[in-house]
C-alpha cells in the first residue's frame, strides 16, 4: 500500500486553507464587526500553523502564529478589526502561500517587513484592552479527547493543542497509549492516542473548546466542570499531581477513566462530539481527465457495437449492447457530473483582486457576483480565469471612472462590478459588468483607421466595432498603468475564448457602463449530438441547441428558394442549406429535414437530407490546419470509424442572422 | 531495507524522525526487529522528533514483547525526545515498566 505524500496533501489543504482566510478576510472588510468572519480568519490562521509545524514547514507556522495571534486579539475584543489589519494580514496572506510554495526560500526580509506592517495596524489601532472575563474563581476541569485517527495525516499536530491547554492553567496531561496497536498492524500516520487532561483555569470552558476550534466537528471531546475553587487554594490540587514522581501514576490515572465515554450518564456537563466518517474524497484533477479519456474511449467503443449490433440479426447481440449503451451513457453523465464544478470557484478569486485593484487605483469599488452555484466543467473553469482577470482589471482601471469624475456625473461615488453566470442552450454566459464611462466608439474606430484595422469610414456595426478591442496591441486608453492599457491582454481573452469554442459579445452605453459576455460551451468533453446525413456526409449538431426538427418538402424548398426563410408558429426562421453551405454536388433528398438550432432567443434553421438520430460525441479537437475553418468546433470519431464533424452553432446562428438581416435591408 | 540499517546492531532514528518519514521508518524498524532479537534504539541529541515517533516506539514495544523480543533505548530519553515525551503528557501517568523503558529508572521485575 502507498503512502500518501503528506506533504502534497498538506500543501493542497494549505491552498485550500488560504482561500478561505482570504474570503473571511475580504467578508470581513465589508462589515468590520462580523464575529463569525472574525472567528473563521482565526480558525484558518490557527489550523495552518499547526499543521505547518506538524510537517516541518517552521517558517510557516512562525510567521502565521503572529497573524494568528492578532487575530485572536481582535476576537477577545482587545483590539478592533480594522481595514488596515485586513489589508495587512491579506498581504502576511500572500505571504504564507510563498512560505508554503518555496519553504527552503529567502523570506526573512519579506516576513519582517509585512510582520512590522501587522503590528503597526494591530498596535496603531485605538482598541483598549478588554479585562480577561472571570475573576479570581477557579475551575477544575477535566477533560478527556481524542482527535480524529487521521488527524496527524490531515495536519493537525496534537503537541500545539496540548501545550495550548497549558496555556490555560495548571494542567496535568495524560496520554492514553492502550488503543495504539502493535508495529506490524500500525498505520504510522494514524493517530492512536488519546489525552485524559486535568486543568485549573480561570478561563471558561469556551476557552477549552476554541483549542479544538478547528477539529472540534471530527473529535471526541469531554469537558467536565469538576468543582469551582477559590484561587488560592486550588492549585495545591494541581501541585500535588505534578510534584509527584513521573513513574508513579497510579493514583492520578483514575481520575482520566472517570471521565471515559461509558461513563457520561452521571456527568451531565460532559459533552461528547462524535467522530464524523469522511464523505469526501479528494481526488487529484489529472485522475479525473484519465477517466474522462477513458470514458471517451469507452464511448466511441460502445458507438461501433451499437453499428454492429444494428447490422447483425443476433437478438442477443441486440439486448447487450443496447445495456453497454445504456451503462456508457449513464457512466458518461456520471463522469460529467464530476467534472463540473461551480463557477463560485472562480469567482471567488475577483474579490481579492477587486479590493486590490481599488487600493491600487483609490477607487472604491463594488464587486457583486450572482450566478455562483451554476456548474462548468473543470477545464473550462481553468482556462476562464486569465481572460476573466483581463476584463475585471480592464473594467476597474478603465472602465470605472474615479470617484470626483463619477459624483461630477451624478453617478454613485463607488463603482459597481458585477460578474455573473448562468446557464443557456448548452453554453455558460459569463457576464462582466460595470457602471462606468463606456467604450468610446469614436476613439475605438479612430485607433482602429489608424492602424490599418480597417478602413477610413468603414461600414461597421457596434458589435463588429466593439470586437476590435480584442485585436493584439489595441488599446484606446489614454494613458498606461500598471495594471492595463497596453493593449497586451484583450487579445489573450480572444484568443482563450476562441480556444474554447466560445464567442464574445459587448454592449456598451456611452456614460453608463459596459457589458461583456462570454458564451462558452459547459463541457469541452463529451456532448449529446444529433447525427445528421448532409449528401454523403455525416455530421453532428449539439443536440443541447437543437429546438425542433421539420420535414421540408421539395414543394416547400423550392417555395423558399431565394427567401430562405420558413414560417415557424407565426415567426420567420432563417434556415441556410448545409448542402450549399458545404458543396456537397448532390441532390437533395426528397424529404428533407430542418434542423432548428438556437442560442438564447435567435434560431436558425439547417437543412438537412437526414436525420440519423442522437449520438454520444466524443469531442476531438480540430487539427492546427483546420483552425480557422469556423463552420465547425470539432470532430468526432463514429462507431464504423469515420469521422464526423461538430458544427458550430453559435457560428451558424450568427450567419443565419446575417443572411436575415441582409434580406431584410434589401427590402 | 533502507541501508543505514542494515547490518547494524542498533537502529538509528533519523536526525528528522517526523511524520513527513514515519512510513519508511515503520517498515525499517519493522524489518529490523524482525531479524534481530534484541533491538537496542538511538536518537540524535539534537534531531527533530514528533508525536508519530512515541506512537511507533509504543507499537515496537508491543510487537516485540508479543514476538518474544526485546526492545530498549540505547540512552535514556532526552532533549528532543525527552521534551516531546514531556508535551505529550507520556511523562504523566508512567507505568514502573514505561519508565523503565523511556528513562532507564528502576528495575523491572
Amino acid at each position: 500500500m502507498s503512502f500518501p505524500d503528506p506533504i502534497a496533501v498538506f500543501r493542497m489543504e494549505a491552498a485550500e486553507l488560504l482561500e478561505q482566510i482570504e474570503a473571511g478576510l475580504l467578508d470581513l472588510n465589508v462589515n468590520l464587526g462580523d464575529k463569525d468572519q472574525i472567528d473563521a480568519v482565526f480558525r484558518g490562521l490557527h489550523t495552518l500553523k499547526g499543521s505547518g509545524a506538524m510537517f516541518g514547514f517552521e517558517a510557516l507556522a512562525g510567521f502565521t502564529h503572529h497573524c494568528e495571534t492578532a487575530f485572536d486579539r481582535v476576537r477577545k475584543g482587545e483590539v478592533p478589526a480594522t481595514q488596515a489589519l485586513v489589508t495587512a494580514v491579506l498581504d502576511a496572506k500572500d505571504h504564507m502561500r510563498a512560505l508554503v510554495e518555496t519553504p527552503s526560500g529567502d523570506h526573512d526580509a519579506r516576513s519582517e517587513h509585512l510582520l512590522a506592517r501587522l503590528r503597526q495596524a494591530v498596535e496603531g489601532s485605538d482598541g483598549s484592552a478588554v479585562q480577561a472575563p472571570g475573576g479570581p474563581a477557579l475551575t477544575l476541569y477535566k477533560i478527556r479527547f481524542s482527535l480524529p485517527q487521521n488527524a496527524m495525516a490531515n495536519g493537525t499536530n496534537p503537541l500545539p493543542l496540548l501545550d495550548e491547554l497549558r496555556d490555560l492553567g495548571e494542567c496535568r496531561i495524560v496520554a492514553d497509549r492502550s488503543a495504539i496497536p502493535a508495529l506490524d498492524q500500525l498505520f504510522p500516520t494514524d493517530l492512536h492516542i488519546a489525552w485524559n487532561v486535568e486543568l485549573l483555569s480561570a478561563q471558561p470552558r469556551s476557552a477549552i473548546e476554541d483549542v479544538f476550534i478547528f477539529v472540534m466537528d471530527d473529535m471526541e471531546l469531554q469537558i467536565e466542570a469538576k468543582q469551582a475553587v477559590l484561587a488560592a487554594a486550588p492549585a495545591a490540587v494541581v501541585h500535588a499531581s505534578q510534584s509527584a514522581p513521573p513513574p508513579a501514576p497510579a493514583a492520578v490515572a483514575e481520575a482520566p477513566q472517570a471521565a471515559r465515554p461509558a461513563a457520561p450518564a452521571g456527568a451531565p456537563a460532559a459533552e461528547t462530539k462524535p467522530a464524523k466518517g469522511s464523505e469526501n474524497v479528494r481526488v487529484p484533477a489529472e485522475r479525473l481527465d484519465e477517466l474522462m479519456d477513458r470514458v471517451g474511449e469507452l464511448v466511441i467503443a460502445q458507438s461501433r457495437l451499437s453499428q454492429l449490433a444494428g447490422g447483425s440479426g443476433d437478438l442477443q447481440l441486440r439486448a447487450v449492447s443496447e445495456d453497454v449503451e445504456r451503462l456508457s451513457g449513464e457512466l458518461r453523465d456520471t463522469m460529467m457530473v464530476l467534472r463540473m464544478v461551480p463557477v463560485a470557484q472562480l469567482f471567488s478569486r475577483f474579490r481579492r483582486l477587486v479590493h486590490d485593484l481599488a487600493h491600487e487605483t483609490g477607487k472604491t469599488i463594488e464587486l457583486v457576483t450572482e450566478g455562483e452555484t451554476t456548474e462548468v466543467d473543470k477545464s473550462v473553469i481553468e482556462r476562464l480565469a486569465d481572460p476573466l482577470v483581463h476584463l475585471v482589471r480592464n473594467s476597474c482601471d478603465h472602465g470605472l471612472e474615479p470617484p470626483e469624475e463619477r459624483l461630477a456625473a451624478g453617478k454613485d461615488e463607488a463603482g459597481h462590478i458585477s460578474l455573473s453566470a448562468r446557464q443557456q442552450a448548452g453554453e455558460v454566459i459569463i457576464t462582466i459588468k460595470d457602471d462606468g464611462r463606456g467604450i468610446n466608439k469614436e476613439r475605438v474606430r479612430a485607433k482602429a483607421e489608424a492602424s490599418g484595422l480597417i478602413p477610413a469610414n468603414a461600414s461597421l456595426s457596434d458589435q463588429d466595432l466593439y470586437q476590435l478591442i480584442f485585436q493584439p496591441g489595441f488599446s484606446t486608453a489614454q494613458t498606461v498603468t500598471n495594471l492595463s492599457g497596453r493593449g497586451v491582454g484583450m487579445d489573450v481573452v480572444k484568443r482563450t475564448i476562441d480556444a474554447l469554442r466560445g464567442t464574445i459579445n459587448v454592449v456598451s452605453h456611452p456614460g453608463k457602463g459596459s457589458e461583456i459576455s462570454l458564451a462558452i460551451p459547459l463541457t469541452l468533453a463529451i456532448i449529446d449530438g444529433l447525427l445528421v446525413r448532409v449528401g454523403s456526409g455525416r455530421y453532428v449538431i449539439p443536440l443541447s441547441a437543437v429546438e425542433e426538427c421539420l420535414e421540408l418538402s421539395i414543394e416547400e424548398d423550392m417555395r423558399s428558394r431565394g427567401r430562405s426563410f420558413i414560417s415557424l408558429r407565426d415567426s420567420l426562421v432563417p434556415f441556410i442549406r448545409l448542402r450549399d453551405l458545404f458543396r456537397t454536388g448532390t441532390k437533395p433528398d426528397p424529404f428533407q429535414k430542418v434542423v432548428v438550432i438556437s442560442t438564447g432567443s435567435e434560431r436558425v434553421g439547417l437543412v438537412v437530407d437526414q436525420i440519423i438520430g442522437d449520438h454520444q460525441t466524443v469531442i476531438k479537437a480540430m487539427s492546427k490546419l483546420h483552425h480557422d475553418v469556423a463552420t465547425f468546433s470539432g470532430a468526432t470519431i463514429l462507431g464504423d470509424g469515420d469521422v464526423a464533424l461538430i458544427l458550430d452553432v453559435g457560428h451558424l446562428v450568427a450567419e443565419g442572422q446575417q443572411q436575415e438581416a441582409h434580406l431584410r435591408a434589401a427590402g | 531495507m533502507p541501508a543505514s540499517n542494515v547490518n547494524q546492531d542498533r537502529f538509528s532514528f533519523p536526525p528528522i524522525a517526523t511524520l513527513r518519514s514515519i512510513g519508511a521508518i515503520h517498515q525499517e524498524l519493522l524489518d529490523f526487529i524482525k531479524i534481530n532479537d534484541a533491538t537496542v534504539v538511538e536518537f540524535s541529541a539534537d534531531g527533530q522528533i514528533d508525536i508519530s515517533v512515541l506512537q511507533l516506539l509504543e507499537a515496537a514495544r508491543l510487537y516485540a514483547g508479543t514476538a518474544g523480543k526485546t526492545i530498549e533505548l540505547a540512552e535514556p530519553a532526552a532533549g528532543p525526545l525527552l521534551d516531546t515525551l514531556r508535551r505529550s503528557g507520556f511523562l504523566e501517568g508512567m507505568s514502573a515498566e514505561d519508565a523503565h523503558f523511556w528513562l532507564h529508572q528502576g528495575n523491572i521485575q
